[in-house]
């Protein structure tokens, strides 16, 4: 009853202050998806800009710039991972082979995830029939989504772009503007491709989770044809069948290709016709692939709430844990050959030995376990978010007015988040170990066990750290967490560059993390991490008792 | 009338400045079926929180059976139920799920009132929620918490997006509760429901409970509504002991009589008396008058 009012106030006030009501839709959408382009504009610059800073301050002689090239040009495992490598004996044409893949695969999650969330996830949660009820239909909201999420790309490329060519500027770095700013055009495809792979996943699938399960396999299947491209197979055509390949066909920097702008840009534009006339041919709420609305009821793990949790998450859980498994395997499997490359290298054997490592493919793991890292603590902050989105909906309620107190449920999800996050080390040990002992890589299980068991204190201890937030200020558990995850991984990564102050890379929780496999890891540390998490913990759950609960 | 249900003694809750809750003092005997009336954020809901633990009171204290909300919450809802008005159920699990789920967390379920109250609400539980109506959520959560056969009942306007049919169900059930001895307390402001449904009635107003009794005493200490045709002309009603609110149309004359009917009686027999009614106000009339609607001529013309 109350709500066609307040969307009618609400339109009032807009029409008072001169904006039109009709574009509501889309300066709802491109609100929330510049705040987050522009937060992960910063992530893509600052890591193109600390990886060519890198580079040029590790290789300085010519000799040792066409070591490296030599030994990687030829490299089908390391190709296969992350493209072939093209001028590598260049700052340009390093940075462009060590960020281009990976940001790519970043920004094409953030995409799915972005496109699916304030697609599907908007439709979901009800806020796009008070929308749809004044004057846009469903088609107009469709477009008007997908125009928001447009501006979302432009921040992230614009925040891109600007630190790209801020740091060109630098001797050492010297790239152009021109192939600065066409270096964050292919830096930020990937993400707008998956922001339209998105929308359209959102259009088949009535929820949010399972859109984003659509994205994800079509984003498996481009990177799975890429690979086979990129392993030396001769199969280099099928580059063209993968919207990945098509961005690597870009080679900013080295051999500027702007003709392969036009299937991207024509599958971006397909993408969003499909949607918007998708989206006007189904009734809201609706799917356009036959939605199974009923089931036999399974009730096994329904027998109280931390069965109800399981339930809850084994689907993403899953998910994740299947990605992680599949690139720690793909790194163990170049781990031999990426290592062997690092020990050709002298200046590179220096900054591992400085780390405390030798050289070889324990010293490549002891790096990349920092990415598996980061990888496991997205995962804390979803647990977090998903115990709080369960407080905000009012669905906590229907359990707290049961005979079931708040400490066992806070700490319920807690616990079961930790044994998640372990479950996320072991399995990156093991999956790191399979692939590296296919190549007779010679780490030994243990050590990569360890290594697997090295990264849980650091994320366990932002878990703890989001428990505690959920205790005193529940409305912005979500955001804190994210932003301790990014803080440290930035922290980090700039800190490895550039010389920073050791009371702020001390603020890193991935800074007090040792470099397994390449050195020993450091139970003590990781002890404490543990137990400043659980302490946390402890001080949110005895806060969480004594607060109201808090709607959205 | 045996044990107390529901105990509240100065309970108060400010939000900053806002207080949605003052001083409230309130308590429900065992059996009882009471409702409570206010319109919105006058804090009803504010008091039911309160009631469940749901949020924390600024002073004040409630018991249920004797189990503080606050101290013991898990032991004081092993023997209530609450129906909220807005229900936000897991979308991804089934009707029967949903059961399944909420009457294992209860610890008690009657599974063959289940499979009644199911027919009876006419509600499909092979549905995953997030295809069900509003109003079949609504039903959902109502079941939930019948099929415990609690010995409190806690609704939050429960009949929000039910249509009449369900209402009409819905009343059928808390007659049952009733009879079981169950105790119910219902927060509303559809005012016939609590009219049909419930022994005593609260009116909150503005975070103040403004009057608690049985509608017969509600009734008895306000106003009679009084219409008269006389052969006369109306004479001057100012004076007399209790009346008010007098209106003249004519030779009709309306008005409220409040304590005895006998000097107004006496002053309109002068003019010669056609025809007199009078009845009690509705709850309706009750509420308005609460609610500064003081100008209650608007009685519903006479029947035949």
């Amino acid at each position: 009853m109350s709500l066609p009012v307040q969307a009618d106030l609400a339109l009032d006030r807009r029409a008072a202050a001169g904006r039109s009501p009709s574009t509501v839709v889309a300066r709802q959408t491109a609100r929330k998806a510049v705040r987050s382009g522009v937060l992960w504009g910063y992530v893509f610059g600052l890591y193109l800009a600390t990886q060519a800073l890198a580079y040029a301050t590790s290789y300085k002689t010519v000799v040792q710039r066409v070591r490296l090239a030599k030994e990687f040009e030829s490299n089908a495992g390391v190709s296969a991972l992350v493209g072939p490598a093209h001028e590598i004996q260049t700052v340009a044409g390093f940075t462009v082979w060590k960020c281009l893949a990976v940001l790519t695969i970043v920004g094409a999650v953030w995409g799915l995830l972005a496109g699916t969330r304030l697609l599907r996830g908007e439709e979901e949660a009800g806020r796009w029939e008070l929308l749809l009820a004044g004057q846009t239909t469903r088609r107009a909201a469709a477009a008007q989504a997908l125009a928001g999420l447009a501006a979302g790309v432009a921040a992230l490329w614009a925040v891109t772009a600007l630190i790209t060519a801020v740091v060109g500027r630098s001797s050492k770095v010297d790239f152009s503007v021109g192939g600065a700013l066409f270096l964050a055009v292919a830096v930020v495809s990937g993400a707008a491709m998956f922001l339209a792979v998105g929308a359209l996943a959102s259009q088949f699938a009535a929820t949010r989770r399972q859109a984003a399960a659509y994205g994800g396999a079509a984003l498996g299947v481009s990177y799975a044809i890429r690979m086979v491209a990129d392993s030396g197979t001769g199969l280099d055509w099928l580059r063209w069948a993968s919207p990945l390949g098509w961005v690597e066909q870009l080679q900013p920097l080295t051999a500027p290709e702007p003709l392969a702008l036009l299937p991207i840009a024509a599958f971006i534009v397909v993408l969003a016709g499909v949607t918007v006339h998708l989206a006007g041919a189904r009734d809201l709420g609706a799917s356009t692939l036959p939605d199974r609305a009923s089931s036999r009821p399974r009730t096994r793990l329904l027998s109280g709430p931390t069965g109800l949790n399981i339930r809850l998450m084994r689907g993403s859980v899953a998910t994740w844990g299947a990605a992680i498994a599949a690139y720690s395997l793909l790194l163990g499997l170049v781990a031999k050959s990426a290592g062997s490359a690092i020990s050709s290298s002298p200046s590179l054997v220096k900054v591992f030995e400085r780390l405390g490592a030798g050289a070889g493919a324990d010293a490549y793991l002891g790096v990349v376990f920092l990415i598996i890292a980061v990888s496991v603590a997205f995962i804390a902050v979803g647990q977090i978010s998903a115990a709080r989105a369960e407080e905000a909906t009012g669905r906590l309620e229907h359990l707290l007015v049961r005979p079931v107190s708040r400490t066992s449920w806070l700490v319920g999800r807690l616990v079961a988040a930790a044994v998640v996050l372990l479950a996320g080390g072991v399995i990156a040990g093991v999956f790191s170990w399979l692939g590296a002992a296919s190549q007779h890589a010679g780490v030994s299980f243990t050590r990569l066990l360890e290594a697997g068991l090295n990264i849980v204190p650091p994320v366990v201890c932002i878990l703890g750290i989001g428990g505690f937030v959920i205790g005193i200020l529940p409305r912005a558990a979500v955001v804190a967490t994210y932003g301790v995850l990014v803080w440290s991984f930035l922290v980090e990564l700039v800190g490895g560059i550039v010389n920073v102050n050791h009371w702020v890379l001390d603020t890193s929780v991935f800074h007090q993390m040792a470099a397994a496999p390449a050195v020993s890891a450091n139970w003590a540390t990781g002890g404490v991490m543990v137990a400043v998490g659980a302490v946390a913990s402890a001080l949110g759950v005895i806060a969480f008792r004594r607060r109201d609960l808090q709607g959205e | 009338m045996g044990v107390t249900a529901i105990r509240i003694e100065g309970l108060s809750k400010r939000y900053g400045s806002v207080h949605a809750l003052t001083d409230l003092g309130l308590e429900v005997a065992e059996g009882e079926v009471v409702g409570y009336l206010g319109p919105n954020g006058a804090g009803k809901t504010t008091t039911i929180r309160l009631l469940l633990g749901l949020i924390k009171p600024t002073s004040g204290r409630a018991e249920i059976f004797g189990l503080d909300c606050q101290r013991e919450p898990v032991e004081a809802h092993k023997r209530l139920a609450y129906v909220a008005g807005e229900a936000s159920l897991w979308p991804s699990l089934t009707g029967a799920e949903t059961l399944h789920l909420l009457g294992r967390v209860q610890g008690r379920v009657d599974v063959a009132y289940r499979e009644e109250l199911i027919g009876r609400f006419d509600l499909d539980p092979s549905k995953k929620v997030r295809a069900y109506s509003k109003g079949n959520r609504q039903k959902l959560i109502l079941l939930a918490a019948l099929m415990t056969r609690p010995d409190l009942l806690v609704l939050d306007e429960p009949t929000n997006g039910l249509d009449p049919l369900m209402e009409q169900s819905f009343r059928h059930c808390i007659h049952e509760v009733k009879e079981r001895g169950q105790t119910v307390f219902l927060s509303s402001h559809i005012l016939s429901e609590v009219e049909a449904l419930c022994d005593r009635v609260g009116i909150l107003r503005e975070g103040l409970l403004v009057e608690m009794g049985t509608l017969a005493e509600m009734r008895h200490l306000s106003a009679l509504m009084v219409e008269a045709t006389l052969d006369g002309s109306v004479p001057d009603l100012s004076k007399v002991r209790g009346v008010s609110a007098v209106a003249i149309d004519g030779r009709v004359v309306r008005c409220q009589v409040r304590g005895s009917i006998e000097p107004l009686l006496k002053v309109l027999a002068e003019s010669g008396v056609q025809e007199l009614l009078s009845r009690e106000p509705s709850l309706e009339e009750l509420f308005l008058a609460y609610y500064g609607a003081s100008e209650t001529e608007d009685v519903p013309a006479r029947a035949g």
